[in-house]
């Protein structure tokens, strides 16, 4: 997980950087990372939707090297924090990946291998999340 | 029942437990923020605009698209590059005066492409091209719709996105790529711009009012008392 969180702050850092610099983004024979990366849908608030996605690797990265330690307690709450920040990745990455197919008509392959870590992440952070409820439950 | 949960949560063995409804107030507030993000997004999408035409359009003999009535008693022939901000400003300034003088028969506004900026100017000047090939009508909503995507990204030209907006406009499709991959349109674009320069134009966006030769962009305000002095004459 933590070299998924860590891959996902590279492809995110990449676009973010090609984003506010307005460079081409390396996209194999295709323009549509470009076209992507430029479209009204690449800012939110004025904030590149990239840059949120490198905020929220960056929170996971984190979250990751936590694990394991004692924070007073809150340590137990590492998977819930991942699997919420996750949750909200897969989820926008979905409306995201259907403007790229029904809107823009462009797929861009750096956002599509966003879109597959954060899923990988969100399912990777299920089983930690069920053994934490269900040891609860039981108890 | 409760005593041993307790037990477990704060005997410091264990990591603190999660329990459903907390994970159900962090899937809420995940769903929640998505949501804002879509909407907040939405509000941002000016690439959807179609405008419904309230003007005659038509082609002239030459060949060349034209909006308002072709008896007008004063035309407005216009160079101009779709890349070129000022164009896309005169433009929108006779869209606004559009009312009164073109839809009203006073003036009629013929286009001819000056593509001369970048590779960009070009292929969308004839996209532009392939769109009138499917009629003048479809010609002016292609015209107005590249004009409200200017400034989307050096991209906002490019090939897929010129085939996005050509559907956006109800255009076929396949006609319209064929035209477009075939450069079929080179040739007439070209033209237009020799035409342009052997008339003068060095620069968009120029335009000639009843013949008369004059360049860049006009407010609103000058635009109409220029059109109502040359009416008046």
């Amino acid at each position: 997980m933590r070299l998924l969180a860590l891959a996902g702050v590279g492809v995110s850092a990449y676009l973010t950087w090609a984003h506010l610099a307005g460079r081409s983004v390396v996209c194999g024979q295709s323009q549509g990372c470009d076209i992507v990366q430029q479209s009204v849908y690449s800012e939110v608030g004025g904030i590149p939707v990239a840059l949120l996605g490198l905020v929220a690797y960056i929170a996971l990265f984190a979250l990751t090297l936590l694990r394991g330690h004692h924070l007073g307690g809150m340590e137990g709450y590492i998977p819930l924090a991942v699997f919420g920040i996750s949750l909200i990745g897969v989820l926008y990455s979905a409306y995201l990946t259907y403007l790229e197919l029904y809107i823009i008509y462009a797929i861009c392959r750096w956002c599509v291998t966003s879109a597959v870590i954060i899923t990988a992440i969100f399912l990777l952070s299920l089983p930690d999340l069920k053994a934490e409820d269900s040891s609860l439950q039981r108890s | 029942m409760t005593t041993p949960k307790k037990q477990r949560r704060y005997s410091g063995q264990r990591r603190a437990g999660i329990s459903t409804p907390q994970i159900l107030i962090v899937v809420g507030v995940a769903v929640l923020a998505v949501a804002l993000l879509v909407i907040l997004n939405i509000n941002r999408s000016p690439t959807g605009r179609v405008s419904n035409l309230a003007y005659a359009t038509g082609v002239t003999p030459e060949g060349e698209p034209y909006k308002g009535s072709p008896d007008a008693p004063l035309e407005l022939v216009e160079y101009s590059d779709f890349l070129c901000s000022h164009c896309r400003n005169f433009a929108d300034a006779l869209s606004t005066l559009g009312p009164d003088y073109i839809e009203s028969g006073k003036v009629r506004v013929v286009f001819r492409n000056f593509a001369f900026l970048a590779p960009e100017s070009t292929q969308a000047a004839q996209a532009a091209e392939c769109a009138l090939d499917q009629g003048a009508d479809k010609f002016w909503q292609y015209h107005d719709l590249l004009f409200a995507n200017f400034g989307t990204g050096s991209a906002a030209y490019s090939k897929p996105r010129l085939e996005t907006y050509a559907k956006q406009i109800g255009l076929n499709a396949a006609t319209f790529r064929n035209c477009l991959d075939s450069g079929a349109k080179a040739g007439e674009v070209q033209a237009d711009l020799d035409e342009g320069k052997s008339q003068g134009v060095t620069g968009t966006p120029t335009w000639f009012l009843d013949g008369q030769m004059a360049s860049g962009e006009l407010p609103v305000d000058e635009l109409r008392q220029l059109f109502d002095s040359k009416l008046s004459q």
